[in-house]
């Protein structure tokens, strides 16, 4: 296999496999049942809730289940409608997932502030201080970008959050399984995560939200997650989910190390040609194996399909509907003019990949550049 | 290093049959879907169109991929179709998409990925003739799309090759049906694609263009109505006139015959045979010839409009791109802008943009 489009989607870890298919073959009792079925679903249930929260640090009862990344980002974001202060603080280069939310608030009489990021994709927390008003009643802004990789300086961010009485959220999708993350040292209030980026299921994710902190349903039923989701639970997904973190705890040192690996090994392979290469995000606060490259004169789209001949699998900027390229808006942020926006490719590693992989795929692209 | 042959697919059945007909042939191909427009929802099948191409991609195990032209479409094709539109003629955005944006940015965009030749749904055939490409009408002709494509030149002709020229459209959806591609039965598309339903049409136009109210006379100059704008009408035009039957000297029905541009005052005339409506002969201006001007000027054939049977006619070469067509039998409803395209039996010579007609 050569598929460097870790941070679209991680091939689904084999324990996690396993233990899914159990979870299906073995448990398909409703957890809200009081009988036997019922209840050795909802332990399931309860057990991994605990084994997530052990990985965040968090408490158990501070995780909710949840569909996406997406679908925590959302709960979020429209708890605004029952919130007196009607105005968000976010950045420039969040997931659609923030941003277009936060368009259709606007239609509420939600307001928002958009903060700028430096050319690495970086919020200054000055900029931030700046931005807050009376009526701000929520600060969003991404952890790890999906396009660049920069890391955030969250728990100063955060900090400046609590001090003014804000909540503050933080979109964590990409981060978790890369970098370390535990949510006393980040001060945060709301998290969201999704478990495909971190070799778990598609279809689940959860938020995490800190005791005492306010939320509304989006969906509105049965009691389950506390009422906070209405629903029949996805009872193999979060069991595949707790897997996948457990997983995480276990790992991550030795994850990172991987990464940062086949990262170095990629770079001293393009080392040697003859292009302009250069890298975006943070060149040191960064995730581990996202690589973000440009290569002036060089469209994205052709260099992908050129590699998909030869199932090598990367991505550009980040993955859109039909397929079709338009200039990413986060490396607009970061100041790239349109002509070498699309000229910009990502690739990002994952457990599975080899250095011989790495080589394979480093190869490729200098002969495709070199036609 | 790869070099394949690309398959502009639509999601429809016959660029879907085009992709197959050459995958069975054991061709190496792979498909590009264009996305040409930007989004907007008002029109835009652009998404469902997708999902059908890369399930037929998906049945015929082809690669997909994706590219927009939505700018390069913007500024040479949707400008084109404004510009006509404001100087009250009718543009046929179909045929300069083929020219600006398949036959060009399409084509080239797949000679940058490496590839061979370009393949294109389109009914018509590519022929070679003393060292020249020449396009010749589709085998199906009540499917015939030579006339889409007379803009076309020749390194677009060598690049080019068209899977479904020589076969028939209902051959074609059996192909489709027996091979369970699932767009078998899908309905053909028609109207403009950026704008949909032709009841969209004025509504649509009006965002881009102001509308110019005036009066409606008959070729008598008698006033009989009101238009609310002389780009929304076109030449032969009947429904829409606000002019019931029961006007005038008799039951028959009202067309457009022409545009008084000066006076802003579309002209109309009582019944289909009204001498008002018809002209024998055209000028042509930005007239392309697909392999040279051709030495022979009289017996030959035009359309005027894409479906009409081809007419007797005899030219004259007025300039590098400049043509006087004389037809034997007076045409009904010679409309400016439309592209007047020109035949010698089944080869399509070239076309151009009808100027004026007297």
């Amino acid at each position: 296999m050569a598929y460097f489009d870790n941070s679209a989607t991680t091939p689904i870890h084999p324990d996690v496999v396993k233990a899914m298919n159990d979870s299906n073959t073995l448990h398909f009792g409703n957890p809200s049942s009081v009988h036997s079925k019922g209840r050795k679903s909802k332990a399931l249930i309860e057990n991994s809730r605990t084994e997530i929260a052990k990985c965040i640090g968090a408490q158990s009862e501070e995780i909710i289940f949840t569909g996406s990344g997406s679908e925590s980002n959302n709960m979020i974001l429209w708890s605004m409608l029952y919130n007196n202060k009607k105005h968000v603080i976010t950045s420039s280069i969040e997931h659609p997932a923030i941003t277009k939310v936060l368009i259709s608030l606007a239609k509420f009489g939600i307001s928002f502030t958009e903060l700028p990021v430096d050319k690495y994709g970086m919020v200054d927390p000055d900029t931030l201080l700046k931005a807050i008003r009376k009526d701000t009643g929520l600060i969003t802004i991404m952890m790890v970008n999906n396009e660049i990789g920069t890391v955030q300086p969250i728990s100063e961010l955060a900090s400046i959050a609590s001090e003014h009485n804000i909540p503050f959220h933080s979109d964590t999708v990409q981060a978790l399984g890369k970098i370390p993350l535990l949510v006393n040292e980040l001060n945060c209030d709301f998290l969201s995560f999704s478990a495909h980026k971190f070799y778990g299921p598609k279809g689940v994710g959860f938020l995490y939200k800190k005791k005492l902190k306010e939320i509304k349903s989006l969906t509105i039923g049965g009691s389950q997650e506390s009422g906070y989701r209405a629903g029949t639970e996805n009872i193999s997904g979060i069991v595949g989910l707790a897997v996948a973190t457990k997983l995480i705890r276990e790992n991550l040192p030795k994850r990172i190390e991987h990464l940062k690996h086949l990262e170095k090994r990629f770079k001293e392979n393009l080392n040697n040609i003859n292009s302009k290469i250069f890298y975006n995000g943070h060149p040191k606060i960064r995730v581990p194996g996202l690589i973000s490259m440009t290569i002036p004169g060089y469209r994205s789209d052709i260099m992908m399909a050129k590699l998909d001949r030869e199932n090598l699998e990367v991505s550009s900027g980040s993955a859109c509907g039909s397929g079709s390229i338009k200039p990413s808006k986060v490396l607009r942020e970061i100041g790239h003019k349109d002509n070498i926006n699309v000229c910009t490719l990502r690739i990002s590693f994952g457990r599975d990949n080899s250095s011989e992989d790495v080589d394979r795929l480093a190869n490729a692209m200098i002969s495709i550049i070199n036609e | 290093m790869s070099k394949p042959i690309i398959v502009g697919i639509s999601g429809g059945v016959d660029s879907s049959v085009s992709a197959f007909t050459l995958k069975e042939k054991g061709y190496e191909i792979e498909c590009i879907f264009m996305k040409n427009w930007d989004g907007n929802e008002e029109s835009c099948t652009s998404e469902e169109d997708y999902k059908d191409a890369l399930l037929v991609c998906d049945k015929i195990d082809v690669p997909l991929r994706t590219v927009s032209f939505a700018k390069e479409y913007w500024d040479n094709v949707f400008q084109y179709f404004l510009s006509e539109h404001s100087k009250n003629r009718t543009p046929n955005p179909d045929v300069i998409c083929n020219r600006e944006i398949k036959f060009n940015s399409f084509l080239n965009y797949s000679i940058d990925l490496g590839a061979k030749k370009i393949a294109t749904g389109h009914y018509a055939q590519i022929n070679k003739k003393d060292g020249l490409y020449t396009l010749h009408k589709g085998k199906d002709n009540t499917k015939d799309q030579s006339y889409f494509l007379c803009s076309l030149n020749q390194k677009a002709l060598s690049r080019s090759i068209f899977p479904i020229g020589d076969i028939s459209k209902d051959r074609v959806r059996q192909i489709a049906r027996d091979n369970n591609l699932l767009n078998h039965s899908k309905k053909d598309s028609t109207g403009i694609c950026f704008i949909g339903e032709q009841a969209h049409f004025k509504k649509f136009l009006k965002k881009y263009i102001p509308e110019k109210p005036g009066l409606i006379k008959t070729s008598d100059g008698i006033a009989c109505g009101q238009h609310d704008g002389l780009m929304y009408y076109t030449i032969g035009q009947r429904k829409g006139l606000g002019i019931g039957g029961g006007y005038g000297s008799s039951e028959l029905p009202w067309f457009v015959a022409d545009k008084n541009i000066e006076e802003n005052v579309l002209v109309v005339a009582q019944g289909h045979d009204h001498p008002a409506l018809y002209h024998s002969t055209l000028t042509v201006s930005n007239f392309n010839w697909i392999s040279g001007t051709p030495s022979k000027k009289n017996s030959l054939t035009a359309k005027i409009r894409y479906r009409q049977n081809d007419q007797n006619c005899n030219i004259d070469v007025l300039s590098k791109d400049k043509i006087y067509i004389k037809f034997d039998e007076p045409q009904f409803a010679i409309t400016p802008g439309q592209f007047a395209v020109l035949y010698d039996n089944d080869e399509c010579l070239g076309g151009g943009i009808i100027d004026d007609r007297k």
